[in-house]
């Protein structure tokens, strides 16, 4: 360390701009509320944004991915539902698939399993939730989620593929 | 980790650390403007959490998430915009009151900086955090922490002291 006392000392020569008398006026107004207060934190003029924040979020993108595996269900569904229809010739051709069990229809699918293969991890560091107060760490994962139906009187089976993002917040403990 | 500090200690702590945290906020982000205004969330964001005072480790780390996060929405804003502008270039001038050249010199080999020692360099020098403060602020090692600062030095030595 001492090869570099003299620039050390040359560096803390420079000195940072002071903040603004504004930042400071705003963490005056700030600290005279209530530390429990919920109120948001900005404190500048109040203007619409477009809440990219929230298409961008966890949520957002959670949203996202689940409305795309909620499509790929349904054009997957319509899909590999109608092949066994053909082969087996017992399943009335224009009868709805109902992915939730009817007691009394020959074309009752019934869950028979649930894969996941998570094939990327990625650690996406440190961040604050919206209205948390703890460091949470951020871990996104892909995956491929397969669920399959099985009729139990014709055999058929029906089977759903699509990938998956996962986004998780884990508490950390951060003193 | 009880939030015992009165409201007096938190204004002179924020009086003495802000234009350190502002320069750190700054590597992440445009302008001024928009580092005092990360500052400002986190800033209020930990006094609210009724963390201690001193965990100045968490008030850095608070910054440096909400930094990144804002640095995110916006590069992705500005890709959406298609604007061509070197987004990164701007947003990671620290900024000095320069008083002659050498300094103005030594302020852009600091700006040259690679991030992660930039960051390291920042938070020691002109907010005097330990090296254990630091690794916990950037979930890295002390070993890490020390090495990325001599790394900096050494670069800085290189780059800027005449040979």
């Amino acid at each position: 360390m001492n090869d570099f006392s003299e620039l050390e000392d040359q560096l803390r020569k420079l000195r940072p701009l002071a903040p603004s008398e504004d930042l400071i006026a705003r963490i005056e107004r700030a600290l005279a509320k209530p530390a429990n207060c919920s109120a948001p934190v900005w404190d500048a003029s109040p203007r619409w944004r477009w809440p990219w924040h929230f298409i961008e979020s966890p949520y957002g993108i959670s949203l996202g991915f689940g409305l795309a595996a909620a499509a790929a269900l349904l054009i997957f569904a319509r899909v590999e539902v109608e092949s066994p229809k053909r082969e087996i010739g017992t399943l009335a051709l224009r009868a709805p698939v109902s992915i939730v069990p009817s007691r009394d229809s020959s074309a009752e699918f019934v869950p028979a399993d649930l894969t996941q293969v998570v094939y990327n991890t990625r650690d996406e560091g440190l961040l604050f939730p919206a209205g948390s107060d703890q460091p949470m760490r951020r871990l996104r994962s892909q995956k491929r989620e397969t669920l399959q139906w099985r009729n139990p009187k014709t055999g058929a089976s029906l089977r759903v593929s699509y990938p998956s993002e996962e986004i998780s917040l884990i508490p950390i403990s951060g003193e | 980790m009880e939030n015992v500090a009165t409201d007096e200690e938190w204004r002179v702590c924020f009086s003495q650390l802000a234009p350190g945290l502002v320069l750190f906020a700054r590597q992440w982000v445009r302008s001024s403007a928009d580092a005092e205004d990360v500052v400002q969330e986190a800033f209020v964001r930990f006094w609210r959490g009724n963390h201690s005072i001193g965990n100045r480790a968490l008030l850095y780390a608070t910054v440096r998430s909400i930094a990144l996060d804002f640095l995110r929405r916006n590069s992705r804003r500005a890709q959406r915009e298609s604007s061509a502008s070197s987004e990164m270039e701007q947003s990671v001038q620290p900024k000095f009151a320069i008083e002659d050249e050498s300094q103005q010199l030594l302020a852009a080999a600091v700006d040259g900086l690679p991030n992660e020692q930039r960051e390291v360099l920042v938070m020691k020098l002109w907010n005097e955090l330990t090296f254990a403060e630091i690794a916990s602020a950037l979930g890295i090692s002390q070993n890490t922490a020390a090495s990325r600062y001599r790394y900096a030095l050494g670069a800085l030595k290189k780059s800027f002291i005449p040979q």
